[in-house]
């Protein structure tokens, strides 16, 4: 056998010439706390090579491509690159290295446009020597991704996202190329294409780590393979040397450490039954389960199994027959039938905040209550109760769930799901982030509820588990049941083999030629600068019927009283739009402004000399620089949200408003106010100025890359931080800007209002969002238009004058303008969706 | 296992040792600031911020916010001052058209929120133009004389004590068992802490954001019609000095802007303490101006206060550095 075994593994890196070799980690070792994820792991890539990693799920194979490519430092261990020691390996250094890595869930940002995605993801030198739309075409083109470049990455399907992400990978051309699964989503066409791929830049001498669970595939793409388990090296091992039972071998057979009840012997009648059912990725699935009976679902990660868990839990909607006792159950019936127990704790399992026992009393408050009103006796008992035979363990039942142990959190959600007698228990994952002892009750509190004629089906990543405690496994691979395992059958290297010996690929539908065709309209609405023609078009229709009943309403004096009005809150909003594309709020530009005016009326008044007018201007910006500063600071390293942090600054700001003057004083310049009001015409100066920043602005906004940096940080912090962006930076940027416009916008409101008052300002707050979004920008992040907001400003503006124009009451000048921005948030919200969504 | 019946929160604790600190501090250094006298004339200003902070409290344990706040405390202001003109007679239908309105407010904001989706800033920015336009419509931006009864039964006092902090007492009395007693609170809480637990156990979330919504401008109401008693002439802005305040003490009282639990009392005390703050900077004679900066520093150093109970920027990493491997949860 040719397998290297671990004993000799120091020697295996030594098989190959030294020089070939482009990256040798020489024992890595990476711990979670108490939770080892890898142990002195060694191994070296050589060039021209493509090397497999294989293991089960949680065998330690993405934590050490994350150590690659710089997201996770080990604690122990050496990495060497082309012969040289790295220390501090960063997603930046290792990018510079030539370190390229496809992520299996890629690091697309859904705002942001194919085009924009190559560009924020890939260094500036790619695109330079040629047209970047003609380069970013030919990597589409090398990759077989046909998509139009204007594309918004959200309109992508799975796999056409997984292409760019590979797309990406291959364009910095680099010396050690990662492929985390890259073929779970692709079809056989996608797949032949990609290998013909990798095959190329192995020819070109680049090393692929490869990472795989289909041993189909490791035969047809890679010459050598590793195999990890546990955290630790199995062995590594030239492809052609092994045969696939000696590569399972190494896969399977991890100690569990903990004891699996006694299996059910004589099976019941069958009392759970389903059939055909069919879903959100997943089709075609039928089983049924006798009383006493654990089902277990398998496969990669990944394959239908979750959707197909929340599907029998009644939270998607499936179609297909299920059966309960002969009782058949429809999706809305399995959401009170079913206890669901799912695999993210945190994100859906638990609430954190509240204490144990309000988390296990949740779901079975009607049975604790009178009249509505909970017996809190009775809940303690019963809670108790339960705690008592799960053996919870934990200081007092109302410490706060979050404190618990994982072991003990899940007992928490069994304890949740037994109280509300179901009538079948869903558990997905039931062992994730359980340490050994607790498994073992889990195991045996799941064995106890089936013999009391429960339904229990577990979906499990882990066959060794499905070894143990199943009775009937079934094993699925893209969405279909491959292979039904009964009695002496349910064995791990069985349910293993099953699964990664698969063959079966995506359905061409689901394919990377879907959906790539975008209408002119579709597109057209989905770019953020839509909102312009709908704003454009109720401005002029507004102006014409008010010019119709008052023939000055479109005189140059009016007109250049609604611009300059404008002027001000429109470069308060542009820099609020930023911090909205940011995913954010500043609640303090109000204050902000109207703080800076009172500063103002101390140095920028008559007969001061130039110098110290020019003093007060400087002062006022290095004022906004600081107040943007802090925002950033807290919301970025303090914890706070942008509410809170912006908050605390409005109140602030507005007492030192009121600290410097108490009422009204000190008379703005006359010179400097003409020249703020200076007008061409019917145009202030000062508007034709915002119109430029606001053009510039969205200019760069969209071409250039502190743009595209702003929107992707709004769009998605954590898949901008993989593709390497410093987003922290880009915030405080972001909030030292919005403080930066509101300067401009306090001399605009100086100049209208000509005196240090401390009650003015707070209100443009307020209008600076509806303003924005009357524009077109979302308060979600990651998508924003300038240009919008100058409009939404101007439309606001000319409203409430035309409501003065009109001679209506105060009432319409609220109503107007309540009813702009709630309609604005409905029509654009809803158009959005109906764009987005599928032919 | 031990099982204390009650378990003190951190906000709790926190904000009733700033409450007492401030009180020492003001029995030391300006005595008359805690004077029955002064006392009695601050106190219904601080129940009617407690009671306008339940109701934003609610909402926030949705993580939402209602920024309507001001619209609908003036509107009842304006409905309770201007439909009866001064006759006590029509105070009833005047109080029960105030509530019929402010219902209906609600339900428009949770519909928008819960149910389209919108953002909640957005919605309730809009909402809040909205009710000015019906405070206008109805008042025609005057203030009017408010009746003698109300301002009996809002304005007047027993002993020694304004009615309005009885109000205060027995909304916190209600909220508090709503919320802590019965089925319908303990699923509202757990809806905001978690509401994708909560719909994975088949709660309807929409309907329990909706209904914050309604049940916070029902709060409103009810302090703009107390505020309409014990001001002889309100004006048409009254709510507008009460919207940052009402974040102010929810945040104060502990309750996380993140939604989830929330705390009652906590936020009572905390607008005594925010409305101590101001009599004891307006007793030591520091002008307005810096009164709001102190408000800012409390509310500052309340929120750094809970922010060191929620790491959030590890977690996110330690989620990042597992993001592949969805097994790999290695973070128990």
């Amino acid at each position: 056998m040719a397998v290297v075994n671990k004993s000799e593994r120091e020697a295996a890196p030594n098989t190959c010439s030294q020089d070939s070799v482009i990256l040798r980690l020489n024992g890595i070792s990476k711990f979670y706390g108490r939770i080892r994820a890898l142990s002195d792991v060694s191994v070296a890539f050589n060039a021209g090579e493509v090397h497999a990693i294989l293991g089960e799920n949680g065998a330690g194979k993405s934590t050490l491509m994350n150590i690659i490519s710089g997201v996770v430092r080990p604690q122990i261990g050496i990495i060497e690159f082309d012969g040289r020691v790295v220390s501090n390996l960063s997603p930046e250094t290792a990018a510079a290295l030539g370190i390229a890595i496809s992520y299996q869930h890629p690091a697309i940002l859904d705002d942001l446009s194919v085009l924009e995605n190559l560009r924020v993801s890939l260094p500036d030198e790619v695109f330079s020597g040629g047209s970047p739309r003609a380069i970013a075409q030919a990597m589409l083109d090398q990759v077989g991704l046909t998509v139009p470049l204007r594309a918004r990455s959200d309109l992508l399907t799975v796999a056409q996202k997984q292409l760019l992400e590979i797309a990406k990978a291959l364009a910095i051309k680099p010396k050690l190329l990662i492929l985390d699964e890259p073929t779970a989503s692709l079809d056989q066409d996608g797949t032949d294409m990609l290998f013909r791929r990798i095959r190329e830049v192995v020819a070109a001498g680049t090393s692929v780590i490869y990472i795989t669970h289909r041993l189909a595939e490791l035969r047809q793409i890679a010459q050598r393979v590793t195999v990890l388990r546990d955290g630790r090296m199995q062995g590594s091992a030239l492809v052609a040397d092994v045969s696939d039972q000696d590569l399972l071998a190494m896969i399977v057979g991890r100690s569990l450490g903990s004891a699996f009840p006694p299996k059910a012997g004589n099976a019941g009648n069958i009392n759970f039954s389903v059939g055909s059912l069919t879903g959100q990725k997943f089709s075609d699935v039928s089983f049924d389960l006798a009383r006493g009976q654990i089902l277990g679902v398998a496969g990669v990660v990944g394959n239908g199994q979750s959707e197909l868990m929340r599907a029998l839990a009644g939270l998607l909607v499936s179609k297909g027959d299920v059966q309960l006792s002969g009782r058949p159950l429809l999706p809305h019936d399995l959401l009170h039938e079913a206890a669901f127990m799912p695999s993210d704790r945190h994100a859906e399992g638990l609430a954190a905040s509240l204490s144990i026992r309000e988390n296990a009393g949740i779901s079975a408050l009607d049975k604790f209550s009178r009249f509505g009103i909970v017996d809190s006796k009775m809940e303690l008992q019963e809670v108790s109760d339960a705690f008592r035979s799960l053996a919870v363990k934990a200081s007092s039942i109302e410490a706060a769930v979050g404190a618990l142990s994982g072991g003990n959190q899940q007992k928490v959600v069994m304890a949740r799901a037994l109280l509300s007698e179901p009538g079948i228990i869903i558990a997905d994952e039931p062992t994730q982030g359980v340490d050994v002892g607790a498994r073992a009750e889990i195991y045996r509190i799941l064995r106890e509820v089936s013999a009391k004629g429960i339904p229990v089906i577990i979906n499990s990543s882990d066959a060794a588990e499905l070894e143990g405690l199943c009775d009937k496994v079934i094993v699925m691979s893209r969405g279909r049941v491959v292979e039904t395992l009964v009695g002496e059958d349910v064995a791990e290297a069985r349910i293993v083999a099953a699964a990664v010996g698969a063959l079966t690929h995506v359905d061409r539908q689901e394919s990377s030629h879907a959906r790539a065709k975008v209408s002119n309209w579709r597109h057209f609405v989905q770019t953020d600068n839509a909102t312009a023609v709908p704003l454009v078009l109720v401005m002029i229709l507004l102006g014409l019927y008010v010019f119709g009943q008052n023939s000055h309403y479109l005189s140059s004096f009016n007109i250049g009283n609604i611009l300059m009005l404008a002027t001000a809150l429109g470069f308060i909003a542009i820099g609020q739009t930023a911090v909205l594309i940011l995913g954010g709020i500043d609640l303090s530009v109000g204050p902000l402004a109207g703080f800076l005016v009172v500063v103002a009326s101390f140095f920028v008044i008559d007969g001061q000399p130039p110098a110290v007018i020019l003093l007060g201007f400087a002062i006022m910006i290095g004022l906004a620089i600081l107040v943007g500063l802090v925002n950033g600071l807290l919301i970025r390293f303090a914890g706070f949200t942008p509410i809170a942090a912006t908050l605390a600054m409005y109140i602030g700001l507005q007492g030192c408003s009121f600290l410097l003057r108490d009422s009204p004083g000190g008379y703005i310049n006359g010179t400097v106010v003409g020249w703020i009001n200076w007008q061409i015409g019917p145009i202030p100066l000062a508007f034709a100025v915002l119109v430029i920043i606001a053009l510039v602005a969205e200019y760069g906004l969209r071409n250039r890359r502190f743009g595209w940096q702003l929107r992707a940080t709004g769009s998605n912090d954590g898949s901008a931080r993989r593709i390497g962006l410093r987003t922290d930076r880009t915030v405080v940027a972001v909030y030292i800007s919005s403080a930066l416009f509101t300067v401009l916008g306090a001399i605009m409101l100086m100049a209208q209002i000509g005196v240090g008052d401390p009650a003015q300002g707070a209100n443009y707050t307020l209008s600076s969002i509806t303003a924005v979004v009357l524009g077109g920008t979302s308060l979600r992040g990651g998508r924003g238009t300038f240009i919008g907001s100058v409009l939404g400003t101007l439309l606001l503006t000319e409203v409430l004058n035309a409501v003065s124009f009109l001679g209506l009451s105060q009432t319409y000048q609220y109503v107007f303008q309540g009813a702009l921005i709630l309609m604005a948030a409905l029509i654009y919200s809803t158009v959005r969706e109906r764009a987005a969504a599928p032919h | 296992m031990k099982m204390p019946r009650f378990v003190v929160a951190k906000g709790f604790v926190t904000v009733l040792i700033s409450t007492w600190i401030l009180i020492a501090i003001c029995f030391a250094f300006a005595p008359s600031s805690v004077a029955p006298g002064a006392l009695s004339g601050s106190l219904p200003f601080a129940a009617i911020l407690a009671i306008v902070g339940l109701g934003q409290m609610l909402v926030v344990q949705q993580g939402g916010f209602d920024l309507s706040i001001a619209g609908g405390v003036s509107l009842a202001v304006v409905i309770a001052t201007h439909y009866p003109a001064g006759d006590s007679a029509y105070l009833l239908p005047a109080i029960l058209i105030a509530y019929a309105c402010a219902a209906l407010v609600g339900v428009l904001n949770g519909l928008l929120v819960g149910f389209v989706r919108l953002n909640a800033i957005v919605a309730t920015i809009g909402m809040n133009a909205l009710i000015y336009g019906g405070v206008f419509a109805v008042s025609g931006g005057v203030p009017r004389i408010t009746t003698p009864l109300l301002a009996a039964i809002a304005g007047g006092d027993t002993f020694g004590v304004g009615h309005a902090v009885y109000f205060a007492l027995a909304l916190l009395l209600v909220v508090t068992f709503v919320m802590k007693k019965t089925v319908y609170g303990r699923r509202f809480e757990a809806v905001g802490a978690n509401p994708l637990a909560a719909a994975s156990i088949g709660l309807n979330v929409r309907l329990h954001q909706m209904m914050a919504y309604v049940l916070a401008q029902l709060l409103f109401c009810t302090a703009g019609l107390l505020i309409a008693g014990i001001t002889s002439q309100p004006t048409a802005f009254q709510g507008d000095s009460l919207l940052l305040p009402s974040v102010a003490v929810v945040v104060l009282g502990g309750t996380s802007l993140l939604g989830g639990r929330g705390f009652p009392i906590s936020t009572l005390i905390a607008a005594f303490f925010l409305n101590q703050l101001s009599q004891f900077a307006f007793a030591v004679g520091v002008p307005y101006s810096a009164q709001t900066i102190i408000q800012a520093l409390a509310l500052g150093f309340g929120i750094a206060i809970y922010s060191i109970h929620l790491p959030s920027t590890t977690k996110e990493i330690i989620k990042m550095s597992n993001w592949e491997d969805e097994n790999e949860v290695i973070v128990s």
